[in-house]
């Protein structure tokens, strides 16, 4: 597998009606994690993408990277893709923008 | 700009020694608002400490420890002024041994839960300690203000009058007036790529401390901590290793051989795996071996535990059950391990010895403005070996009480409105460019100074290249800086944009310091000047900007209490005689 297919839930409440999906082929690398393809996307394709990353910890500890990864609520820090994937924003929470939520 | 608040004490900072100071405020009756760039408690530094908090073991005797009576203040304070290599400021030390006890007790009270180690550290862990002092700011009559990102100090004249910064989840300028500012924002250490620090630890507030005309001092001091993960991914910035190596495993180079072993004195390995020179000794010996091509494929070396025969892992996990300790669980390193692989570990940015220039009431060299915890300098001299727990706890309580008494002499001024123009402007300015400079390439050509540059081995011409660059990003690249969406809210961008603003600023401060200082001290090891210079380097660089230039000058160490040894040393020369300094 040489890449994989990410779909990102983005919406700006300002702008915006309702969310909708952009989908990125990222290159895949063994034992990737969701942040990992995150800071691929804002570097090197689309740097519009809203995720939280100004204070995280990277160590499973600070819990603000809670995302949904394909439905399932997960720290994007420490969860290893294996192949295509959805992210959305954490359920239930009021959106800021595209993966950012009001809360966390 | 929105409304403007106002406070008697503004406490930047929600890590240990913003919420320490916070309280102290609080409690000497000051109105009082904690700001913090991420959700306090769940950012900041302390969240990832270890932690232990160090006392003496006499004074923890004393508050009812099982410690030991022949212990004590000085004794204390000597360790961790040979341990700095005498750059310490005795002052500083002072108040950190003479307080410590009365701060760990307090937590204690507090019912942090912890393990007494029986000899001078009470260990316990960052999210507890944060756990606590958030329980502790809650219960008193603290504004907390989360998700702000303050990036300039307001003044009048020399004082400083209140801070501004934005609002990272809906994009407004925030103006806060207030009549003493404390800044508690901990290091600098997202100026590297690799690090153990969270997010969020960019020198904000030390770059708009350095605009506003305050002093920095012992810039060029930054500890690694050795043996962090590089590798894999989802390990990544762990300090886990740096743990067990003084229990087991081996550090290896590309062939499979363990350097420190192999190639150093057998006192320097015991040192290393023994003492708290773990962090300097490791570090540097691993990037001697990186350097000469020796290392892993992405610029580290490696940590396995294939050695260790399964019945002293089955041991050793007594210590740590189901490898977890408190709520920390490290069995996914374990599994990795145990599988047989190795991870592949480096030096990471870890610690800052230097900062904001302070003296031992926590006094700034701008009036109004105090500075508690690892963004301040000179306690530790060239090399912590103390915790800076108890350095965030004592120092944090001291700027709390000063900041609150300054504030009951001084009246609300309100901010300087042309002044408040000036920084909207230059915060906005990456707004109104189009098809300028890319944030992200920016700051990853900053990162690579920095790690190529003001690593743990440095050398006068890597210096001065740093230093062109640097000045060439921070006068033709900032101001070309633009972003891709005009969105005010949750723009990484432009956070990236102020980011790259302070973080090219201390790292100026730092490359010129470490030019400045042509000798090696400490955790400051240039290759072009290896020997340790009592002769003629007992003094701090202290740098400031002086009508827009950064201005560097030199101050002699602080001294009350115990004289430095004349002479120079080699690295392990300097570590062997200090060891047999501190009767180990």
């Amino acid at each position: 597998m040489n890449s994989i297919k990410v779909r990102i839930s983005r919406f700006d409440p300002k702008v915006d009606s309702t969310p909708h999906y952009q989908t990125y082929e990222v290159p895949f690398e063994p034992r990737m994690t969701v942040m990992d393809i995150l800071d691929y996307i804002y570097e090197n394709i689309d740097p519009t993408i809203a995720y939280h990353s100004h204070t995280s910890c990277h160590r499973r500890v600070c819990a603000r990277c809670n995302v949904g990864i394909n439905n399932k609520p997960g720290l994007s820090c420490h969860t290893e893709v294996t192949g295509d994937v959805t992210i959305d924003p954490l359920p239930r929470f009021k959106v800021i923008r595209d993966l950012v939520v009001e809360g966390l | 700009m929105s409304e403007v608040n106002s406070a008697d004490v503004l406490v930047i900072g929600s890590g240990g020694a913003g919420l320490r100071a916070a309280i102290e405020a609080c409690d000497q009756g000051a109105r009082t608002i904690l700001i913090s760039n991420g959700a306090t408690g769940k950012s900041g530094a302390t969240m990832l400490a270890g932690a232990d908090v160090t006392l003496d073991g006499g004074s923890a005797a004393k508050i009812g420890l099982p410690g030991n009576e022949e212990d004590s203040k000085e004794k204390f304070l000597h360790d961790i002024i040979v341990q700095g290599y005498y750059l310490n400021n005795q002052k500083l030390v002072e108040s950190y041994v003479r307080d410590a006890a009365a701060r760990t007790k307090e937590l204690i009270d507090w019912g942090v839960k912890y393990v007494w180690d029986g000899k001078r550290a009470l260990l316990t862990q960052g999210v507890e300690l944060n756990r606590v002092l958030v329980e502790q700011t809650r219960k008193r009559r603290i504004t907390i203000t989360d998700d702000i990102y303050m990036t300039d100090l307001l003044t009048q004249g020399n004082t400083v009058v209140g801070a501004a910064g934005i609002d990272i989840n809906h994009g407004e300028i925030r103006v806060f007036e207030a009549k003493a500012v404390v800044i508690a924002t901990g290091g600098w250490q997202r100026a590297y790529s690799f690090t153990s620090a969270p997010g969020g630890m960019t020198g904000a507030m030390h770059g708009a401390a350095l605009r506003a005309g305050a002093s920095l001092v012992n810039m060029e001091m930054v500890t690694f901590c050795p043996n962090v993960i590089l590798w894999p991914p989802a390990l990544r910035g762990d300090i886990f290793p740096y743990i067990l190596i003084e229990m087991f495993g081996d550090l290896l180079e590309k062939h499979g051989r363990p350097f420190l072993k192999d190639e150093y004195d057998p006192s320097i390995y015991r040192i290393a795996t023994t003492t708290e020179w773990n962090k300097l000794i490791f570090s540097v010996a691993g990037t001697r071996v990186v350097l000469r091509g020796d290392g892993s494929p992405r610029g580290g070396t490696y940590y396995s535990i294939k050695t260790v025969p399964l019945n002293i892992l089955e041991e050793a996990e007594k210590l740590y059950p189901g490898w977890r300790w408190l709520r920390t669980d490290f069995s996914p390193i374990m599994d990795w391990l145990k599988a047989g692989n190795a991870v592949e570990v480096a030096p990471a940015a870890h610690y800052m010895e230097g900062g904001i220039l302070v003296d031992e009431n926590a006094v700034t060299t701008l009036k109004g403005l105090y500075a508690a915890g690892e963004c301040s300098g000179g306690l530790f001299g060239a090399n912590r070996v103390a915790s800076a727990i108890t350095q965030i706890l004592v120092q944090g309580a001291i700027a709390g009480k000063s900041a609150a008494e300054f504030s009951k002499v001084r009246k609300t001024v309100e901010p300087d409105t042309k002044q408040l123009d000036k920084i909207q402007a230059r915060l906005l300015s990456p707004f109104t460019k189009e098809n300028g400079l890319r944030p992200v390439e920016v700051k990853k050509r900053v990162k690579k100074i920095a790690d190529e540059h003001l690593w743990v081995l440095r050398n006068g011409k890597g210096l001065k290249t740093a230093i062109s660059e640097l000045e060439a990003i921070l006068f033709k690249d900032i101001p070309e800086l633009s972003l891709k969406t005009a969105a005010r809210a949750y723009n990484k961008e432009w956070l990236d944009v102020i980011e790259i603003e302070s973080i090219v600023q201390v790292l100026l401060a730092s490359a010129r310091s470490a030019l400045y200082r042509t000798e090696s001290r400490g955790v400051h090891n240039r290759t072009d000047y290896p020997l340790t210079n009592n002769n003629t380097w007992l003094r701090e660089i202290v740098t400031r900007n002086v009508k827009g230039k950064l201005t560097l000058t030199t101050r002699p160490v602080t001294i009350t209490k115990l004289k430095p040894p004349k002479g120079k040393f080699s690295f392990e020369e300097g570590i062997i005689r200090a060891v047999k300094e501190l009767g180990e």
